[in-house]
């Protein structure tokens, strides 16, 4: 009897080591990297500028990774995030519509004042708390993970604003707006008479006047909600220039600085009073003096909220951005931190739109530095932003036929992209240093990239083919979503990059189509017209692809997206106005905007990369694939919505 | 000078002396603040006890406490209710009359304690190899001329700054390595110093040197004046505040030096018996 129980003792003494073994000695690290491209990577690769990922791929494996549909980075990293496609976690675009009201909203996340105020003369007193909700569903296999005592670390995962509740630490990446509640919005202060003064895209522009040499505005913070007409807070400053030379010296709140033309300054914290004594929210911006004479130039970067007092939730803990930038500084919190738009509304150039993408890569390296020597157990899971936005804004001087091509920029930036590439290869080679046979590591993206050179305005041409009509004597040029479209004879509509939508009966506020056979047929017709386009330049197909949601979706939400996804050839995307409901009067249109290179086409086409230190069995590994795999690598069974396998095991 | 400000400059001299000797035996400023907050606590009690007349206050709080309690035990009784706030009313006032005279003598050194302190707490010597702007306010036409001289050092990083609405000019300075540097501003043929302190430890700061206003010197220079006759008014630097950090919270040291020493000053009233 005795020496039964000390067998089962025994028996169970060992059980509970091995499992605490499983757990306790696996580690997992994920770089993911948004936009690292298959053919870029290989061939910097053949050409000996990225070692450490050669060293890799002789260690281990090198896959395509197949994206999501559409292949766009929230829909994406929402597949990695949660093992399943959109028709599980309900991310279909960045911009999604409320079909009832056609309003748009961003997809991912959505931040409401408080339900119940009190109107007092010009105030407006809030009766409780505004929320700031994640419009993701589904698990994050971190969560799961907090659930079976892996302890976890996630940095800038996109789609994940406001940070899902969990153990570890975790810092909210694309998604969090700045803190007028948007993706980004900058200003540019000039005294130029001719400079188109107001609101652009992304941006701000402010006439100033120089006087006595000194410039007094002030810096336009998040709508005052408090007040009745909810106009924007703001915060004075002033700007003393130099009468000769090109210098100033800025005055905001109680901090001073010297800039001189064409430096930036570091990050200044903000604070805008919205109600005296109760209502303050703080924020951070940089300064770029752009110009000192003979005009006055400045831009201020869309302001930051504040990681050391953040006006909106951040990280998990909420103290964690607050300890990580004592450690590192402060940092963009801004989901996409690279300022494309002042690009492309000329207000920087490419060497100043390249100086600002430098700081927010150092930004994010000196975070590595910081977090990556703390882990020794569970996943690190660590985003770079850098090769996506820069890949999207630097194609062109990659892309002789771009029609954004300029030879003598090329000569001066050409290589620019390269460089970001082989700094996260200098990244890789930190990792790979701490790798053991416990340690797994995968280096992932969310899709790759291709030239965007040719705009396809998809309600144009739904217009031009009487899909869509407009009531008569509608402005061509309204740039309003969907501006005086006629519903009663509409049948669909395009929204977002790659979203083709049917106006249907009882889900559209006037829809006409009705579900089932008529929706099936109707959308038939449109694929086979739609993929009979061709350009009448060359004759190229301009949209190889066109899969209906009812064929590639599973799970509950997936009748609550587009009907049917464009899937474009490379060099062509949804042009900018039409992705938000516009009717440019062109259907196809030559792209000269410095944003080049996209992903937003037939899927297919744009793969992710996909590294591991060990063996890749899967021969087609997808998106979904991902979180099954981190939940096998920890022993942990994949939940039944999940649709992915794990990788390391063969099918 | 007379043997009694001479007296008064050697009390001061000894005094900034003995400070610096116990400050520079601690490095950690949040424990000086709370050690500071314990003895400011103990020697205002105790300053407070001496310097009033306890027998007097303790009958006006008494008498205070007398008045209230009528107010709750007759608050059917309007009449005893006015007549008792009245009295509460005069008693307050017969008490603040009694405490003004021994607050004074509390108040009084402990402005000049925390001034001092404040040169050493209220901010942080600029970091090397950190930018940080030297402003002067240079009177008359003798800005635009103004020069600076720099040790090896300290390194302009900017052309200066002309603003000539202020009669200002700003420069913009990087420390390369840490120590105490004396810059030097020249205007209108003379020559003014001022001090930059780059490092990180708890060096006694001067944030601003400049000439006349005598009580502001007082409380905001730690640095002799500036010549009177010189264009120059006065040299200063943007020495970033110092935040004393309490549970991940960074605050001013005086706020912490407030509660605890208020706080310090109740436990000590009680243990000596001393009515405030």
């Amino acid at each position: 009897m005795l020496g039964l129980c000390a067998a089962g003792l025994i028996l169970f003494v060992s059980c509970e080591r091995a499992r605490g073994g499983t757990f306790a000695s696996r580690k997992m690290i994920i770089l993911g990297v948004d936009g690292l491209d298959p053919d870029l990577l290989a061939k910097f690769m053949a050409d000996g500028k990225m070692p450490n990922f050669a060293k890799l791929e002789a260690k281990g494996s090198f896959r395509r990774l197949t994206t999501s549909i559409p292949p766009q980075s929230p829909v994406a990293w929402s597949n990695v995030i949660t093992g399943m496609n959109a028709g599980g976690h309900g991310i279909f675009d960045f911009i999604h519509r409320d079909p009832k009201t056609f309003q748009l909203y961003f997809s991912t996340s959505r931040v409401e004042g408080p339900k119940h105020t009190l109107t007092l003369g010009n105030w407006v007193v809030p009766l409780g708390s505004g929320t700031a909700e994640q419009l993701r569903y589904g698990k994050a296999f971190w969560e799961i993970l907090d659930e079976h005592g892996v302890p976890n670390y996630v940095y800038r995962m996109p789609a994940n604003f406001p940070p899902i509740t969990a153990k570890g630490e975790s810092l909210s990446g694309m998604g969090t707006p700045d803190l007028r509640g948007t993706y980004g919005t900058f200003t540019f202060y000039t005294d130029d008479p001719t400079a188109a003064v107001g609101a652009v895209e992304g941006g701000e522009v402010v006439q100033v006047e120089v006087k006595n040499n000194r410039v007094a505005t002030n810096l336009i913070g998040p709508d005052n909600t408090f007040r009745k007409n909810a106009a924007p807070a703001t915060e004075p400053f002033t700007v003393d220039v130099d009468p000769l030379e090109p210098v100033a010296r800025v005055d905001v709140e109680d901090h001073q600085f010297v800039l001189k033309e064409g430096e930036w300054s570091g990050w200044i914290p903000v604070e805008f009073e919205l109600m005296p004594v109760i209502g303050n929210v703080k924020g951070i911006c940089r300064f770029y003096l752009k110009q000192a004479h003979p005009r006055f130039q400045l831009y201020v970067s869309p302001i930051n909220i504040d990681p050391k007092n953040p006006a909106l939730p951040i990280s998990t803990p909420t103290s964690y951005s607050r300890d990580l930038a004592k450690e590192i500084g402060e940092f963009h919190t801004q989901g996409i931190a690279e300022d494309t738009k002042a690009l492309t509304d000329g207000v920087l150039d490419d060497k100043e739109f390249l100086e600002q993408s430098h700081t927010v890569l150092a930004e994010h390296r000196r975070a590595f530095d910081v977090e990556f020597p703390k882990f020794h157990e569970g996943l690190f899971f660590f985003y770079f932003s850098s090769l996506d936005l820069n890949a999207h804004m630097m194609w062109r001087l990659t892309d002789p036929q771009s029609p954004a091509y300029d030879a003598a920029l090329a000569a001066q930036n050409g290589g620019a992209l390269e460089e970001f590439y082989e700094q996260i290869d200098q990244v890789l080679g930190e990792v790979l240093t701490k790798i053991d046979n416990n340690t797994t590591l995968l280096v992932l993206s969310d899709h790759g990239f291709a030239p965007y050179r040719h705009s396809f305005n998809l309600n144009t041409w739904l217009l031009n083919n009487g899909y869509i009509t407009r009531k008569a004597g509608a402005n061509g040029d309204s740039s309003e979503p969907f501006a005086d479209v006629d519903w009663s004879r509409t049948r669909t509509y395009g929204l977002g990059l790659n979203g083709l939508y049917l106006n249907i009966r009882g889900r559209e506020r006037e829809g006409i189509v009705e579900p089932g056979a008529q929706a099936d047929a109707l959308l038939q017709e449109i694929r086979e017209k739609l993929l009979a386009v061709r350009d009448p330049k060359d004759g190229s197909q301009v949209i190889t692809r066109i899969d209906f949601a009812s064929e590639v979706y599973q799970g509950p939400y997936a009748h609550s997206g587009p009907d049917a996804l464009v899937g474009y050839n490379r060099g062509y995307r949804a042009g900018w106005k039409t992705i938000l409901g516009a009717f440019p009067p062109e259907v196809l249109e030559d792209n000269t905007n410095a944003w080049s290179g996209d992903h937003c086409m037939d899927y297919t086409k744009v793969p992710g990369v996909l590294l591991s230190n060990r063996k890749i069995e899967a021969q087609t590994p997808a998106l979904t694939d991902i979180a099954p795999t981190i939940l096998a690598e920890f022993g942990i069974a994949k939940t039944t919505d999940m649709k992915g396998h794990s990788l390391f095991q063969a099918r | 000078m007379t043997d009694q400000a001479a007296a008064k400059a050697a009390a001061v001299g000894s005094f900034q002396s003995s400070l610096s000797l116990a400050l520079s035996l601690l490095t950690n400023p949040l424990a000086i603040v709370v050690m500071l907050s314990l003895a400011v606590g103990l020697l205002m009690v105790v300053l407070f006890g001496y310097t009033s007349d306890q027998k007097a206050i303790g009958i006006a709080k008494d008498q205070l406490k007398a008045h209230l309690l009528a107010v709750r035990l007759y608050r059917d009784q309007i009449p005893v209710v006015m007549g008792s706030y009245g009295k509460i009313l005069r008693g307050t006032g017969r008490y603040l009359k009694l405490a003004f005279k021994p607050l004074l003598y509390v108040v009084i050194p402990i402005t000049l304690l925390i001034v001092e302190v404040d040169r050493y707490l209220g901010a942080t010597p600029i970091p090397a190899n950190t930018p940080f702007l030297l402003t002067a306010h240079i009177s008359g036409s003798d800005a635009n001329d103004a020069t600076l001289q720099l040790p090896a050092e300290i390194t302009m990083t900017a052309p200066p700054v002309h603003i000539v609405a202020d009669n200002e000019i700003v420069w913009r300075l990087l420390g390369t390595k840490e120590g105490k540097y004396e810059v030097k501003v020249a205007a209108g043929g003379q020559i003014a110093e001022k001090t930059v302190c780059v490092g990180s430890d708890l060096p006694r700061i001067s944030t601003v040197r400049m000439r006349g206003h005598f009580w502001q010197r007082v409380f905001t220079s730690a640095e002799p004046a500036l010549t009177e006759n010189s264009p120059i008014e006065s040299i200063s630097i943007n020495y970033p505040d110092r935040d004393i950090a309490i549970t991940g919270y960074g605050m001013n040291w005086i706020w912490l030096f407030f509660i605890l020493s208020m706080v310090a000053g109740f436990i000590f009233k009680e243990l000596l018996g001393i009515k405030i």
